[in-house]
């Protein structure tokens, strides 16, 4: 018996298990708040993603070098489709600008200095994905120093990505909404349908189908596909009216009782590498 | 006394192998993590235990801490998993390491090993902590199928470059 406490190779052992465990619950328990990571770990972040931007650099020049030559390649049906949209574009560009002008004038009647639409962007690339099956994460090339912050939302060119979850320096993670994370915060989203909108929350996302689903419906308003979701800007997190997919189904759940709808998101989250930190001014 | 370049280099592929990991999962992230199908790259795994059988490294232990501590912190932000598995695969490869005269299959099939074990183990963590509820039948045919295809492919291509230059620069 005393042998086997003495064991000097199975108390290391022990000791380490203990000590990652405790490691492992205190950075998922801490992982929400605001105030991490603390400093120390910012610092180790920061180098890191220096090194890894060194590291990644010539990777990058090579692969956009490669999809460069690939989009070349077909540039004329592009090009054909393409002329076709810009005159529609032009025209839908000075309605906006009337309406967006329209609409300053009139919050400024009304004295709304700020509403939920309201957000800085920040824009910045992505220097790396998580290597892993489970955390579906990114970590982006800007940090507190150019003013991201925590529960931010993140959008690619498409539409909505997710959200910051962890904040350093000059890097940040970014935890995207096809995360099945059970701690994750969850999107606050409004489906717009022909006779008004319905809130509810991005509660899951079915990797096999590419699909989020969304429950918590608050209303029996009827849903059809191809109804646009964007965010609603409830919550407190994110802004309102960021895109973020299109209905593809609505059904009710395993028991019968709630309705749930099955969304097809618009950003490609396996293409990323401009992304926009959208955080609220309100 | 000459000191011997190893020393140098192994802290540096280690890391170069860690970032690597991240940005060709960032490039090929559409081939990589798929519907039903997603592949973990673990190069600094194929590193790690390679360096067992070729080079000689001062506190391998300590390095291995150290990447594991890395990957936690810049990657996952969840602290504790690599912290434990990549000394874990070190110490197992070194068991297994006496028991054989390292060949090309030998390596193969024990970096294997630890590969599957890797993946199994993290798998586990990440069910405890609730970042998936993935079955482990799904598991086993959508994510350790895969890696393994992937990481074996990596061996295979890199095994006789970095055989040449561990015991090149350990000698």
């Amino acid at each position: 018996m005393q042998r086997f406490f003495f064991n000097k190779r199975l108390i290391i052992v022990l000791i380490t298990l203990i000590i990652g465990f405790v490691l492992v619950a205190f950075s998922v328990t801490v992982r929400n708040d605001r105030s991490t990571p603390p400093i120390i770990q910012q610092i180790g972040n920061d180098t890191a993603g220096l090194v890894d931007r060194v590291v990644s650099y010539p990777i990058s020049a090579v692969g956009n070098a490669g999809s460069a030559v690939g989009s070349l390649l077909n540039t004329y049906q592009e090009n054909q489709k393409l002329k076709k949209q810009v005159d529609n574009l032009a025209s839908e560009k000075v309605s906006n600008q009337t309406i967006r002008r329209e609409n300053a004038a009139l919050k400024k009647q009304l004295k709304l200095n700020k509403s939920l639409t309201n957000y800085t962007a920040v824009t910045s690339y992505v220097i790396a994905r998580t290597p892993s099956s489970w955390q579906n994460q990114i970590i982006i090339s800007k940090g507190s120093l150019a003013g991201v912050k925590k529960n931010a939302s993140v959008l690619s060119d498409k539409g909505l990505v997710g959200r910051v979850t962890e904040v350093n320096k000059t890097n940040s993670k970014v935890e995207l909404i096809s995360t099945t994370n059970d701690n994750a915060n969850r999107f606050a989203t409004t489906i717009i349908t022909d006779d008004g909108s319905v809130n509810g929350l991005i509660t899951n996302y079915n990797a096999n189908t590419n699909r989020l689903i969304m429950g918590q419906i608050d209303s029996q308003k009827t849903m059809k596909k191809g109804d646009k979701v964007i965010t609603s800007g409830m919550g407190g997190n994110s802004p309102q009216g960021i895109y973020v997919g299109t209905v593809m189904k609505v059904e009710k759940d395993d028991y019968g009782l709630a309705t749930k709808v099955e969304i097809k998101p618009a950003a490609d989250l396996t293409n990323l590498n401009i992304v926009t930190v959208a955080e609220r001014t309100d | 006394m000459r000191i011997s370049k190893i020393r140098y280099y192994y802290p540096l592929g280690l890391f170069v192998a860690l970032f690597l990991d991240g940005t060709l999962s960032n490039m090929f992230a559409g081939a990589f993590f798929k519907a039903s199908l997603s592949i973990e790259s673990r190069l600094f795994i194929l590193w790690v235990v390679m360096s067992v059988f070729f080079a000689k490294v001062e506190h391998p232990f300590f390095w291995a801490v150290t990447v594991g501590l890395t990957f936690d912190l810049f990657f996952t932000g969840i602290i504790g998993p690599f912290f434990m598995l990549v000394p874990l695969i070190l110490y197992l490869t070194k068991v297994m390491y006496s028991f054989f005269t390292p060949s090309f299959i030998v390596v193969l099939l024990i970096y294997l090993i630890d590969i599957a074990l890797f993946t199994l183990l993290f798998y586990w963590i990440n069910v405890l902590i609730g970042f998936t509820s993935v079955s482990l039948a799904i598991f086993i045919s959508s994510t350790l199928g895969p890696t393994l295809a992937f990481n074996l492919a990596a061996f295979v291509i890199l095994y006789l470059p970095i055989k040449g230059l561990m015991e090149m620069s350990s000698r």
